[in-house]
């Protein structure tokens, strides 16, 4: 008869909070740089290789769909930075309160368009 | 793998409608989870008009306004009505709660009701929290010291000592922590929960008990402890305003230094 018993619902109809939102955004985000750092290395080892195995990716790179990619990655990078600093102050004991975290939680979003832009101005020689 | 959509069994139809008969002015649409055993159907969430001025501040008289007055088969559970049981711990307007100390006007629209999340249901918002219970039992949640026979001396404590446990004996073990927990609802057979693991650190940090180093030893496992991703979930629905997270923390510091 247990098993027969219906789930309640979770995932449909649980709000979300700041905080659980940027848990599953740093858990995707981590996955996406995974493999974005092994693009990476494929694109830094195509150096060594010459122009005529550079060139592909340059190609791509310089179309709109690569600077978007370029900057996406700009952001998941910086929001893996923030967030993970976040982790290391709740290990080592801190930040707990709930208004605390919220704060953090905001101040790591925000932060890490801001992050963005910087990256990209730097990456632009712009200072 | 966990499985994010629900089973085929446990799909929500649309129910029945209550049309208000009462001729007020002031009505408000309340939905409510409902699943009955003996019909063998899939739950529905029914729809009430209630009669807001003639009825009491919380969540809980609606509830029992409706029981009243409308449906006399509304199950839920309920006792002291003070938030200090935690028999009426349900999902309210997507957040887990206690229905008695919950005001509906802190609520905006229409009011959702469900059943704690991702529990077997029992009947409408009735789940079963058997698994909570047994995971409860096995952190052995009682005084254990070296003391035989009859040697038993009062075990004194400090001021200080004391203290340090404000925060987490206030627990009430509603279970709206551990059921608004994701992690927990992926891994419930195996992960603790917060509210058990806040317990745990309840035991392992009173100054009494003679057993921190097993019952430390005993948590620290990768699910019982550390599928704890700090989703903060649940220092967000606690109705006691506790902080589950918090304990959490301290016992992978209290690993992670000792």
């Amino acid at each position: 008869m247990q098993n027969n018993n219906p789930l309640s619902p979770h995932l449909q109809i649980y709000k979300w909070h700041i905080s659980s939102l940027l848990s599953i955004t740093h858990r995707v985000v981590g996955v996406i740089n995974y493999f974005a750092l092994i693009v990476i290395c494929i694109w830094a080892i195509s150096l060594f290789f010459g122009e005529n195995f550079y060139q592909p990716f340059e190609n791509i790179l310089n179309t709109f769909f690569g600077k978007f990619l370029i900057i996406s990655l700009c952001w998941t990078f910086s929001f893996q930075i923030l967030n993970e600093i976040r982790h290391l102050a709740w290990d080592a004991g801190f930040g707990f309160d709930l208004k605390i975290a919220k704060i953090t939680g905001v101040i790591t979003l925000i932060g890490s368009f801001i992050l963005t832009i910087l990256f990209y101005l730097v990456g632009r020689n712009f200072f | 793998m966990a499985q994010f959509s629900l089973p085929q069994n446990s799909k929500i139809e649309v129910g029945n409608y209550f049309k208000d008969k009462t001729n007020s002015k002031n009505l408000r649409k309340i939905n409510v989870y409902r699943w009955d055993p003996s019909t063998g159907k899939n739950p529905r969430v029914d729809t009430f008009e209630v009669d807001m001025d003639n009825c009491g501040p919380k969540v809980l008289d609606i509830l029992f306004k409706i029981k009243n007055e409308i449906d006399p088969s509304l199950t839920f559970r309920r006792s002291c009505a003070h938030g200090v049981c935690g028999s009426c711990a349900m999902n309210i307007d997507g957040v887990n709660g206690l229905a008695c100390i919950k005001s509906h006007s802190d609520i905006n629209g229409d009011l959702n009701i469900y059943p704690l999340p991702h529990l077997k249901v029992v009947k409408d918002l009735i789940g079963d929290l058997s698994t909570l219970y047994k995971q409860y039992e096995s952190i052995q949640p009682w005084l254990k010291v070296d003391q035989t026979g009859q040697e038993k001396t009062e075990l004194k404590q400090s001021q200080r000592d004391r203290e340090k446990l404000d925060g987490y004996y206030e627990c009430i073990l509603c279970a709206c922590c551990s059921t608004s927990c994701p992690s927990y609802w992926w891994n419930g057979d195996k992960y603790l929960g917060p509210a058990v693991l806040l317990q745990a650190y309840r035991w392992i940090n009173d100054s009494r008990d003679g057993d921190k180093k097993e019952r430390l030893k005993k948590v620290a496992d990768e699910l019982k402890l550390y599928r704890c991703h700090t989703i903060m979930n649940c220092t967000n629905s606690c109705p006691k305003g506790l902080n589950p997270a918090k304990a959490i923390g301290s016992i992978k510091k209290m690993l992670a230094t000792s």
